[in-house]
Parts: C-alpha cells; sequence; structure tokens
C-alpha cells in the first residue's frame, strides 16, 4: 500500500482513481518517489464543429439555407372577430333553474320580485339580439338560458314603463336617463331590461348599442346640403339602425301605416304604406338612408294624423331609445370636413337627432307619445371629457335641487378648456310640459345583500357555484365586490374554489 | 520517593478537612441572598496563614502539667477549640475544582429545589409568570465566571421548570430563588398601555407589509369597506388583493359586523393590500382581545418584517453576478 503522505515533502498525495497501470499509455511513477500514478495522457483538442471533410469537398464558406417552416394557415377574414363577437346565450350543461319565471308586461311591476333572477322570455331573444341588447362578456354563456336580476332599479323603471303604457294619470309620458355608475355595474344590463319591457308592453325600440361606432370614422359621412352649421349624414350607420329597427320591431311596425306625405320620398313612400316597408327602403337604398330615417321618426311621433289621410293612422305607441356609450357622442369625431376640420360629435345629423331628444320638444315632449331615453354611459371604454363630467355634475346638482345661480352650483374651470356644447347639450331647462319628465343621471351602485344573495341563489341553482348559500357567504361576496357591483358577484360566483 | 508514600502533607491535608467538617454543613444551610456562595472558614479569615509543622502555641496551654500527678483524667476536650487548626485554605465548595464553582453550585441548588418540588403541580409556558432572566453576558459578568452557553442553556431549562410551579403553590423559598436570576430593573413591567376602542367606537392600528404602510380605523358596522376614499374594487382591481385586504376579518366570520376606513401609501397593489391585512387585524384585536389565537392561526398576527433585498455592487441584482467572461 502506497502512503498518501509523500514521505519526503510532507504533501498529502491526491487520490487517484485506481487504474490498472497500462505499460504502453501511462508514464511510470519515477521509482524513487512515492507520487501516486497520475493519467498524463492528454486528450486531443477536437474540432467538433467541423464535419470531416470528405474528398474533393469544397471549402469555400457556405450560407446555410433558410429552412422553409410550414406554419398553419391565418383564419379566413373575419373569422376571428366572429368568434370574439359571437354572443352565446344558452349552456346546455348548467342545471335548468325551476319555476324561474320570465321578465313580463306583469312580473315587471312585482315588488316582491325584488332580488329574484328573472328569465328573458324564449320568443324576444330573437328581438333583442337583432336590438344589440347582448353584448359579449356579460357572462350569458354559463347559464341554461338568459335571466337578469330584480334590482329595485329595475323594479322602478318597470313601475315607469307600467304608468307610461296603462291608462291614468301617467299616460304617454316621458322619462329621461342617463345611467351611470362604476365599472360591471350592469349599466348596459340596465339597458337590455328596459328593452325587454318595451317589447314586452309593445314599444318601439331604437337602439345603438355601440355609440362609438358613429365617430371613429368607419363609416361614411355626406354633409347634408343646406343645413347650417352642416350637418353630416351617415348612410351606413343609419342603414343599420334601420334594419335593427325593422329586425326588434316587426310585430309593431308592421301594424302601423304612412300616415302622412312625405315630399322628399315621393316616389318610393305613399301613405298607406306599412312601417316596416317604409323602413327598408332605407336599407336597400343607403343614399336615403337618413331621409327615411327623418320619415320613419316623424310617423312615430305622430299624434294625429295629416288631414284628408284619417283612414290610415293608428294610435302610435311609446317610443325607448337607448344609446350605450353616451360619452363617445360628446367630443370630436375621427372626421373631418372638406377643410380639414375635426369634426364635432354633435354635428353628425344622426347623433344631433338623439342628442336633441334629451332637451325639452318645442310645443310638444319630444316623445308625443310617451316613451323612454335611457342613455348609458360606459366605464371600461370611456373617453375622458372634462366637459361631461361637468354636465354630469351640473346634471345632479340641479337634480338635488341646487339653484344654477347658486355659488354651490358646479362650474366648469374657466382654464381648462371645457367644451362648451356638450355642457350645453346635457343644459335641459325644465319642461313646461307636465308629461315630459327631466333629464336626470341615475347611478347605478350594488346589489343590496336581499339582492345578492337572490343573485347567488341563481349561481347555486344552476350548478355553477358549489358553495352553500348563507349569510356569511353572501355577505363575504358582497363585501368582496365592493358592496354588490353585479359585474364582480358574477366573477366571485362563476370562480372555482378548490377546498383547501 | 516523596510522591510514593504518604508524607506529613498528605496527614495535614486529612486534618484539615475533618477539622472543616462542622463548617461545611454550616455553611449548606445558612440564609443567603447571594445565589452562589462560597465560604472562607471564619477562623482563617481572622488569623494569619499557618502551617501544620508550625510549634502552635495553644497547644502549649493545654499541656498535662508533668509530675504533679502519677496518673490523671485527661482533660476534658473543648470542642469549641479544634486541636488542628486547617494548615491551609479549603474550598468551601467540593465545586471549587470544578472550573465554575459558583454557576456549579447554584445549579445544584435549583436541582436540588426542583427534585424537591417536582410533585408541585405546574402550569403551561404561557400561563407562567413572565421572568426576564438574566442573558449569558449579564450572567457571565454577575457570576465572574465563564459559563459556557449549553450550561447555561441548562440552568435556563431548570429555572423554567421551577417557575412553572402553579403561581398559588409555589413555595417562598423557590420564588426568592427565581428572583435571584432576574436581570436588574423589570423589562416587562413598562408595557405600552394597550390601545382602545376610542369616543367615537373606532379602533385605529397600523400595518406594514413591503413598503407600504397603512393606517385602519376599525367601526362596527355592516362590511363596508374603503381604502384611500375609493371601494375597495376601484383600489383593487385583482380579486385575491380584496380577499387579503378582507381576510381577517373573513377568518373569524366578522365580515358583516365590522366597517373599515383604510389608508395606505408606498409599494405596490400586493404589498398595500396585505400591509391592510395586518392593520385589520390588529384594529380588531383592540375590539376582541380574544380572537388573537384564531388570528394567529390564520397568520394575520405574525408581522411579515422581509423587505427587499438590496442591490450589491459587483452583481446584477441582489445576488445574480454578471456573466462570466473568459478575460
Amino acid at each position: 500500500m502506497v502512503p498518501s503522505f509523500c514521505g519526503t515533502c510532507l504533501s498529502r498525495l491526491r487520490p487517484t482513481p485506481r487504474v490498472l497501470p497500462s505499460l504502453t499509455s501511462a508514464p511510470r511513477a519515477a521509482p524513487f518517489h512515492t507520487t501516486a500514478v497520475l493519467s498524463s495522457v492528454l486528450m486531443k483538442k477536437k474540432n467538433r464543429d467541423a464535419p470531416a471533410k470528405k474528398y474533393r469537398e469544397r471549402t469555400a464558406f457556405r450560407m446555410k439555407k433558410k429552412r422553409h417552416v410550414e406554419r398553419p394557415r391565418p383564419p379566413p377574414a373575419g373569422e376571428r372577430q366572429a368568434l370574439r363577437k359571437r354572443i352565446v346565450l344558452s349552456n346546455p350543461n348548467a342545471l335548468e333553474v325551476k319555476d324561474m319565471k320570465d321578465l313580463s308586461a306583469d312580473t315587471m311591476i312585482e315588488a316582491r320580485l325584488r332580488g329574484s333572477v328573472l328569465g328573458l322570455p324564449m320568443p324576444m331573444l330573437d328581438q333583442l339580439r337583432a336590438s344589440g341588447a347582448f353584448k359579449p362578456h356579460q357572462g350569458w354563456a354559463i347559464f341554461r338560458r338568459p335571466g337578469t336580476v330584480m334590482r329595485s332599479e329595475t323594479l322602478e323603471m318597470g313601475k315607469n314603463f307600467h304608468e307610461i303604457t296603462s291608462e291614468g294619470a301617467g299616460k304617454g309620458k316621458v322619462f329621461k336617463r342617463i345611467i351611470s355608475g362604476v365599472r360591471a355595474s350592469g349599466k348596459t344590463v340596465h339597458l337590455l331590461q328596459a328593452m325587454t319591457m318595451a317589447f314586452a308592453k309593445k314599444w318601439v325600440v331604437f337602439t345603438v348599442p355601440e355609440a362609438q361606432d358613429l365617430v371613429i370614422g368607419h363609416t361614411t359621412y355626406t354633409p347634408i346640403s343646406g343645413t347650417n352649421p352642416t350637418l353630416y349624414a351617415q348612410a351606413d350607420a343609419t342603414a343599420a339602425l334601420l334594419s335593427r329597427v325593422i329586425n326588434s320591431n316587426r310585430d309593431v311596425l308592421s301594424g302601423l301605416t304612412v300616415s302622412r306625405e312625405h315630399p322628399s320620398l315621393r316616389s318610393t313612400v305613399k301613405p298607406g304604406m306599412k312601417l316596416t316597408e317604409l323602413a327598408t327602403v332605407g336599407t336597400t337604398d343607403r343614399a336615403i338612408a337618413w331621409t327615411v330615417f327623418q320619415a320613419l321618426w316623424t310617423e312615430l311621433t305622430a299624434t294625429s294624423p295629416a288631414p284628408s289621410l284619417e283612414k290610415h293612422f293608428q294610435p302610435r305607441p311609446p317610443i325607448l331609445v337607448t344609446v350605450d356609450g353616451l360619452a363617445h357622442w360628446m367630443k370630436n369625431t375621427e372626421y373631418r370636413t372638406p377643410e380639414f376640420q375635426p369634426i364635432h360629435a354633435h354635428d353628425l345629423a344622426f347623433v344631433n337627432h338623439f342628442l336633441s331628444l334629451l332637451k325639452p320638444g318645442f310645443e310638444k315632449p319630444s316623445l308625443p307619445n310617451g316613451g323612454a331615453l335611457v342613455y348609458a354611459l360606459s366605464t371600461s371604454n370611456k373617453p375622458s371629457v372634462y366637459a361631461l363630467d361637468v354636465a354630469l355634475k351640473q346634471l345632479e346638482a340641479r337634480q338635488a335641487g341646487v339653484d344654477p345661480k347658486s355659488p354651490e352650483f358646479p362650474q366648469p374651470d374657466p382654464y381648462a378648456n371645457a367644451d362648451i356644447r356638450v355642457i350645453d347639450a346635457l343644459n335641459v331647462p325644465k319642461p313646461k310640459d307636465a308629461k315630459e319628465g327631466a333629464l336626470e343621471v341615475q347611478t347605478l351602485g350594488g346589489l343590496t345583500r336581499e339582492e345578492t344573495r337572490g343573485y347567488m341563489e341563481y349561481f347555486a341553482r344552476s350548478g355553477i357555484m358549489r358553495e352553500k348559500v348563507s349569510e356569511e357567504s353572501v355577505s363575504e361576496k358582497w363585501t368582496l365586490a365592493a358592496g354588490g357591483v353585479i359585474g364582480e358577484l358574477e366573477k366571485l360566483g362563476k370562480r372555482v374554489r378548490v377546498a383547501a | 520517593m516523596a510522591w510514593q508514600r504518604p508524607s506529613c502533607i498528605v496527614q495535614a491535608m486529612q486534618s484539615a478537612r475533618r477539622s472543616a467538617q462542622p463548617l461545611l454543613q454550616s455553611s449548606s444551610v445558612s440564609p443567603s441572598l447571594s445565589p452562589i456562595p462560597t465560604y472562607l472558614f471564619a477562623r482563617q479569615r481572622t488569623s494569619t496563614r499557618s502551617y501544620a509543622t508550625e510549634a502552635k502555641p495553644e497547644a502549649k496551654k493545654h499541656e498535662p502539667p508533668k509530675a504533679q500527678q502519677a496518673f490523671a483524667a485527661a482533660q476534658e476536650i473543648d470542642f469549641s477549640v479544634f486541636s488542628n487548626r486547617p494548615a491551609r485554605i479549603v474550598p468551601a465548595s467540593p465545586a471549587y475544582f470544578s472550573g465554575n464553582p459558583k454557576f456549579t453550585d447554584g445549579l445544584l441548588e435549583m436541582e436540588r429545589l426542583l427534585a424537591k418540588y417536582e410533585s408541585l403541580p405546574t402550569v403551561v409556558p404561557s400561563e407562567a409568570p413572565q421572568m426576564a432572566w438574566l442573558k449569558l453576558p449579564q450572567f457571565r459578568e454577575f457570576l465572574g465566571e465563564h459559563v459556557p452557553a449549553r450550561k447555561f442553556k441548562v440552568l435556563l431549562s431548570t429555572l423554567q421548570r421551577l417557575n412553572q410551579i402553579d403561581p398559588a403553590l409555589a413555595p417562598q423559598e423557590v420564588r426568592t430563588k427565581l428572583n435571584s436570576f432576574l436581570r436588574p430593573g423589570n423589562p416587562y413591567a413598562d408595557k405600552p398601555v394597550p390601545p382602545v376602542v376610542d369616543e367615537l367606537g373606532r379602533a385605529r392600528a397600523k400595518g406594514k407589509r413591503k413598503t407600504s404602510s397603512a393606517v385602519v380605523y376599525l367601526v362596527e358596522g355592516e362590511g363596508e369597506f374603503m381604502v384611500n376614499g375609493k371601494s375597495l374594487l376601484e383600489t383593487f382591481p385583482r380579486i385575491h388583493d380584496r380577499e387579503s385586504a378582507t381576510w381577517p376579518l373573513r377568518c373569524v366570520q366578522r365580515l358583516d359586523k365590522y366597517n373599515v376606513w383604510a389608508t395606505v401609501k408606498g409599494g405596490g397593489v400586493t404589498g398595500q393590500a396585505e400591509a391592510i391585512t395586518l392593520a385589520v387585524a390588529r384594529a380588531l384585536l383592540i375590539h376582541e382581545p380574544a380572537l388573537k389565537p384564531l388570528l394567529r392561526k390564520a397568520g394575520v398576527v405574525t408581522v411579515d418584517a422581509r423587505q427587499v433585498e438590496r442591490k450589491k455592487p459587483g452583481h446584477r441584482k441582489a445576488r445574480k453576478s454578471p456573466q462570466w467572461v473568459k478575460r
């Protein structure tokens, strides 16, 4: 055994792997020293990258050829958008909620249904789809059938709708609302509920599901001659509106006929024609869409027939107008004048028409047959318009009874360059007609605890929330959803909880 | 030679030990304030050093008178006076040669007490009286001996065991002994005044996490939660953060019993949420101190004091080194 110490220099020798000494390769240890045998056979450095050259192969630099990678073809044009905008209203895997009532003319005024989820009537779904009431990502796809919560604001609206339609003091009233509220507080669904109620009451419904579409320069526009300041008509957008109106109000409009002369449409429109046919004229010939819309509006807001055309007149139903994303209509658009000046949204005839409805009508109400204007703001897609913020504050102050001349009345910062047209548009004087309500701002907050409980029970009964709905769990979700903000409640309700 | 046979030195030592016997016994029972007493012989303190081979002047005094009486009874032995005076200083304690005699004596004393009172009922450690024992450096300074940390630990565990004896039944002897091991001053006396709910019913507490710090006012209510004047949703768009902020109330089912008004600043979203967690938990403890064990179990009492580790020179981040480059 070789000692591990070198006897002469007293250094510890490194242990080496024991290999059988080969006589040829490893040099033998010097006989006078006890150093362990270290293999000193050096590995010869090999150039591994360069392959061995073959005989008469070229040695010049060669560029690597690009390898062609097979990529899957992109989906056809429009398919991705269709997928993104697809609205799924049913989930066959979700449990069916037994004895779920429908939102109908009877149930919309029942106060004891507060907090329960009412289904949207199945026959009405096509109408609602046609009027653009549903939006993607509203969570319809997780339930068996679409339904909405009867919250206090819904019931109040139902009561108003009921009054307008029924015989009584409130018949033919007009109420005007701007719906605001925090993100996911149910503003758009509030519009949907308004539409459902209007359809249930056989009203005519005009909807603008996306106000932004009119101002981002995606549709055609033409100046209307003879207007000062110049207004611009949007033919395609108007045609789309007309087709929405036709598809969603076909039953009502087909029962009504043209009851007056329309000189601008003399060649195509005759008294006695159905209103659906009138509207179809606009969708087929887009050049006259705006004129047709004006004619349709005149017909629907007529209170009495034109002389000598009494036989073609039927009493006109109330009208509901809903607009979603109102803030986009309060600033300059992407359109330009021939002088390349930006066009203000209020100079678009379409926008101007619907905004002018907020002001009290001249001589008679803006909707003479009654109805409602429900315009919602959006929080997730919101341009910042300082003038609109001020105008809304002014509206709230006026609603609270603050005198506009008092110093407490909110005024725009004189240095902030607020858009005066916006402030004027919402500076609505008190209507003279008793039937016409003043413009109001309604702020949607969270659900109450009772409503939250009803909503959570709906999740549980649909088999989506696997959790006991108790006082505790409800109050927990209510607090986590910042006081029952319904969109947040939905997120909490559909979240899968893993028992830790 | 001299090593192999018993010499006069050995004899002297034996005699010294004999004479020391009664004194040793008396020293073990004598009361003392110091936990580790050391004694010298009383006589040795006063008298000068003497040797066994020296002539003893006192011995001459008791010598019998020569040739007066042929047979005389031996004189009565006066036990108060020893015939043999100790030849040299002899340690009072057998632990004298152990290296840490004072410590060893003290430890033995405590172990004796423990053996004596082992049968007394004890309480759980959390209910035992809170004692600020001497720390090791202080203890060493106090004794003047270099006590090893390991041995000190043994002593401490003995003390703690003795301290666990039910305070109602603990003998005075034990208490006085234990008190002699306390740090001077009373560290547990000047506790901060426990916070209370103010006259408006608010409990105020602070919490920190990472670089965020939160102040929370907790009042009885019905589950409203405001952070920096905004709703919980506006402050924390992520559900997870909202859950962390409300967790102390949620875990004890108090979410619908209190309203929270929090201000938080500094740091990021997660840090802010967790700073609120800590502050809410502390504020809740002001309202309901009995919830502490539950909250501790829920992990909201312990402070997470971790901070971002600083970046070092020569490193890309705190620990990451730049890539090694050959020259």
